[in-house]
């Protein structure tokens, strides 16, 4: 057991135990507290992976931005919806998860090519920019309209009833 | 040339379908114009009459018939021609038709004359004359069929021609009902034999190979399915009360129609059918018995009935059993001869009433003697001789088809039939002579204004037909041999027992004669009749025997209440139980089914991931 | 030279089961915020299977990809929270089962 190995279980056993802590908390908040736990996890297995530019935007853009948006939409609901049951109906989706979770491990391990051993390796931040840029520029072109497009519709979805485009903006 | 006018063709076609263009004019062009359509139908039937004339003098004589044929349906091993056949029966019974119709329509531009119809009536008439003429010189049955359905037609056409009298609708429904009846049975027959011999055509059907195709039980089952048409075209027992109800047409329509040519026709198909006919024992037996109890029943109801049309009427009923007895017996030419001669003295009969009728507008035979009947000369000689023809009195015409029929049932081996006959023999000359009496006597003379309106123009032209017909009943007695020889062929039925039979049967004439003097005709006769005086007896015959309340009882009980309601309920809680049972079904498996339908987003979800669990599953092992 | 880390099959397997744990809270929970929190773990185990396979080959269009995933979770994420939002503000209750107007 090479250390890298070692360390790779150790990451997926974080992530494994936060991802499933979030599912199973009661209050929304909690849940994602621990989801940015997984996703912290997540960026780490990112620089074992050999893509540290990618595990630092996990964690600027996916904990900061995406997981601070969720807890202030979070906070604008009533108290009163904050808190949940106990998860209720757990049996049909449980049954679901397992099955899905042995199909998936089954096709996974009968696949040949599973078995072979990742070799560890590093993009510059450098490369990778280059690389985006010089064969995948319109994908990011569009993935910046893309992000216009949902400006434009969270503003539009948000508004309160009876307002007019002339009126004050709600965010 | 000369060939061309020889060619039968040509006339054959003439004589059959210039009533029809007659028809068609009238009912296109000519219905203001009455005259004119009187004209164009009487010069139509006079051609046909021209026509006729030509071919029976031409073919007196031949060997074989004339027949022409073209194919009209070829399906397999079907065949369906028409045609026309000239044989010496159907030219003698074209011959008289149109003899006849001429004579009627002759009467009734005098008869009709100031009537609002009167261009539709000669309409009607010269229809019924091309689908009656075509009736008798048809080739293939299916053509036969067809005109006879015409026939049926036409008759409805007439006995409801006076449509807004209600009772003269019925009894143009009723007749054309009825008949229909006979009509469906006689189908039948002719698709049974159409199906086994393949060929429609009457020649075919006549002949010995056909028949040998056919077994026996089919050929009786075939021949009496065909009768029962002949039942109902003849208003024999059973389908025979609606022919003194067609009483309710004009007279002259009664004179033709339902006297001497359509009720005729039965007895024409019987004839014209006689060889296929003749080969099934059993069938001739049974048309012998009904015949005779047509000729008997009707008989009855002759005695005891008031109105004049109705009295010849059941007349005609029971002679038209006389000459199927005849038929049956096995002699050809004893129907044949008896069907010419009847059709002389009774459309004589009828036309001297309809003078009566039509100048007293009653038909009450004790009103018309008391306002005088008695005074119009030429009807009253008429009605006698007419009346003594069809007694069987020599030596009017009437007595020697009479009298050959009777030699015919003689022939057979149980007596019963012949007694039969001579019973009917005395009840005819019975009732035909109680009317002459009563009218010749009558009890208290009103005096009517006595303008005979001899130099009338309608009073001639009522009066021609009669003398004409008169002359032909007192003459066509004794064309016996020669006309024996054209419709029988060579084969000349044995005398036997002519003597005895001749003195039996004239002297029942007379007798029936003497009686109806003693009750009708003397100075002080009580005028009732001695069936009149049992009561039961009369109701019984005035009811015509309740058959109209058996029909009546029929189609109410069974036909309505059983038949209809069953069918009706059948629908109502079968069928339309089961259609909406199943729409029930549909509605309620749908709303089963529909709680998968919870509108609940999760577990639309939990259906998307469960499908995709499958696909994968899918793709791990195939 | 290149260190050998864990065999790919492991991260799939890794992958797989996070993935179906976002499964669970998407179906389970009766509260549509968790549904997002779902969306959001499953979204997190496709980009560790983009990264791994990324390296099996040894190709960048799988980190390259992981970006773009990225951006669009962030428009997605941001979408669904407004439209959580204005359905709180229309019925007054966050819990799906109550939308069920389509309903037989």
């Amino acid at each position: 057991m090479t250390p890298y190995a070692a360390i790779f279980y150790l990451l997926s056993g974080i992530i494994l135990a936060a991802t499933a802590m979030a599912v199973t908390r009661r209050k929304p908040v909690h849940a994602v507290l621990y989801l940015v736990v997984a996703f912290l996890g997540t960026a780490a297995l990112f620089f074992l992976l050999g893509a540290p530019f990618l595990a630092a935007f996990m964690v600027i853009i996916y904990v900061g931005a995406i997981m601070v948006l969720f807890l202030f939409v979070i906070m604008l609901f009533q108290p009163s919806l904050r808190e949940l049951g106990r998860l209720p109906q757990w049996g049909p989706a449980a049954l679901l998860g397992v099955a899905f979770l042995a199909v998936a491990v089954v096709m996974v391990l009968k696949d040949p090519g599973s078995g072979m051993v990742l070799q560890g390796a590093g993009v510059k931040p450098r490369d990778f920019g280059h690389f985006v840029f010089d064969r995948y520029w319109l994908a990011v072109e569009i993935v910046s309209i893309l992000l216009l497009v949902a400006l434009v519709a969270v503003i539009q979805v948000g508004r309160k009833r009876g307002e007019d485009s002339a009126g004050a903006e709600e965010e | 040339m000369t060939s061309w006018l020889q060619d039968p063709s040509l006339a054959a076609t003439l004589a059959t379908w210039l009533p029809f263009i007659s028809f068609l004019l009238i009912l296109i062009f000519t219905r203001e114009h009455r005259r004119l359509s009187g004209g164009i139908a009487v010069a139509a039937v006079a051609g046909s009459l021209a026509g006729a004339l030509f071919l029976l003098i031409r073919h007196w004589g031949d060997a074989q018939p004339i027949q022409y044929s073209a194919r009209w349906v070829v399906a397999g091993s079907l065949s369906i021609p028409f045609g026309y056949l000239l044989d010496a029966v159907s030219l003698t019974m074209l011959f008289l038709v149109a003899g006849i119709s001429l004579l009627v329509q002759v009467y009734s531009l005098g008869y009709m004359a100031g009537d609002s119809g009167f261009s539709r009536y000669f309409a009607f008439q010269s229809l019924f004359a091309w689908a009656m003429m075509n009736l008798s010189i048809s080739l293939a049955t299916l053509q036969l069929y067809a005109f006879w359905e015409l026939v049926g037609l036409s008759s409805y056409l007439l006995i409801g021609f006076w449509y807004e009298r209600f009772s003269a609708t019925q009894a143009g429904k009723k007749a054309f009902v009825m008949t229909r009846l006979g009509d469906v049975s006689f189908f039948i027959g002719l698709l049974l034999v159409l199906l086994h011999i393949g060929n429609s055509g009457i020649p075919e059907m006549n002949s010995p190979e056909a028949v040998a195709r056919m077994d026996p039980g089919l050929l009786t089952l075939a021949a009496l399915l065909i009768f029962g048409g002949i039942v109902g075209k003849s208003a024999q027992f059973p389908l025979m009360t609606w022919l003194p109800d067609a009483m309710e047409g004009p007279t002259p329509v009664s004179a033709l129609l339902h006297s001497a040519t359509m009720v005729a026709a039965g007895v024409f198909l019987f004839a014209r059918l006689f060889p296929f006919l003749s080969r099934s024992a059993d069938a001739m037996t049974v048309f012998l018995a009904i015949g005779t109890v047509s000729m008997l029943l009707a008989s009855t109801m002759a005695i005891v009935s008031r109105d004049i049309k109705r009295v010849w009427a059941y007349s005609t009923i029971s002679q038209l059993g006389l000459m199927i007895m005849g038929l049956a017996a096995g002699s050809l030419f004893a129907g044949g001869f008896h069907l010419t001669t009847h059709a002389a003295f009774k459309a004589l009969l009828f036309l001297c009433s309809g003078v009566w009728v039509h100048r007293y507008g009653t038909n009450d035979v004790y009103e018309i003697s008391g306002r005088g009947g008695r005074r119009l000369k030429i009807p009253m000689v008429c009605l006698v001789i007419a009346a003594a023809a069809l007694s069987g009195l020599p030596p009017f015409s009437g007595f020697f088809s009479k009298e050959i029929i009777l030699a015919a049932l003689a022939g057979l081996k149980n007596p019963l039939w012949l007694a039969a006959g001579l019973i009917g023999a005395f009840l005819t000359s019975y009732y035909a002579f109680r009317l002459v009496f009563i009218i010749l006597s009558p009890r208290e003379e009103v005096r009517e204004e006595s303008g005979h309106h001899e130099g009338d123009a309608a009073y001639w032209v009522m009066g021609v037909p009669l003398l004409i017909l008169a002359g032909v009943t007192l003459m066509l007695g004794f064309a016996v041999t020669p006309l024996r020889e054209f419709l029988a062929g060579s084969t000349v039925h044995p005398g036997g027992n002519d003597g005895w039979l001749f003195y039996i049967s004239t002297g029942l004439a007379a007798l029936g004669v003497g009686v109806a003097w003693f009750e009708f005709g003397r100075r002080a006769a009580p005028r009732i009749g001695f069936v009149e005086r049992i009561a039961p007896l009369r109701e019984l015959f005035a009811q015509r025997w309740y058959l109209d309340h058996l029909y009546q009882w029929f189609v109410h009980i069974v036909i309505d209440r059983v038949l209809s309601r069953g069918c009706t309920r059948n629908e109502d809680r079968v069928i339309n139980e089961a259609i909406d049972g199943f729409c029930r079904f549909t509605l309620d498996s749908g709303r089963v089914f529909a709680f998968l339908q919870s509108g609940k987003v999760r577990y639309n979800l939990m259906v998307m991931f469960g499908v995709l669990v499958l696909v994968a599953l899918y793709f791990l092992f195939a | 030279m290149s260190p050998m880390i864990v065999p790919l099959g492991h991260v799939f397997v890794l992958a797989g089961v996070i993935f179906s744990m976002g499964l669970l809270c998407l179906v389970a929970h009766r509260n549509l915020i968790m549904t997002l929190v779902g969306v959001e773990v499953m979204m997190n185990a496709s980009l560790i299977v983009f990264v791994a396979a990324s390296l099996r080959w040894r190709l960048m269009e799988g980190q390259a990809f992981m970006l773009f995933i990225l951006a669009v979770a962030a428009a997605e994420v941001s979408v669904g929270l407004a439209l959580v939002f204005s359905l709180y503000r229309r019925t007054g209750s966050i819990d799906p089962d109550t939308y069920d107007i389509l309903k037989w």
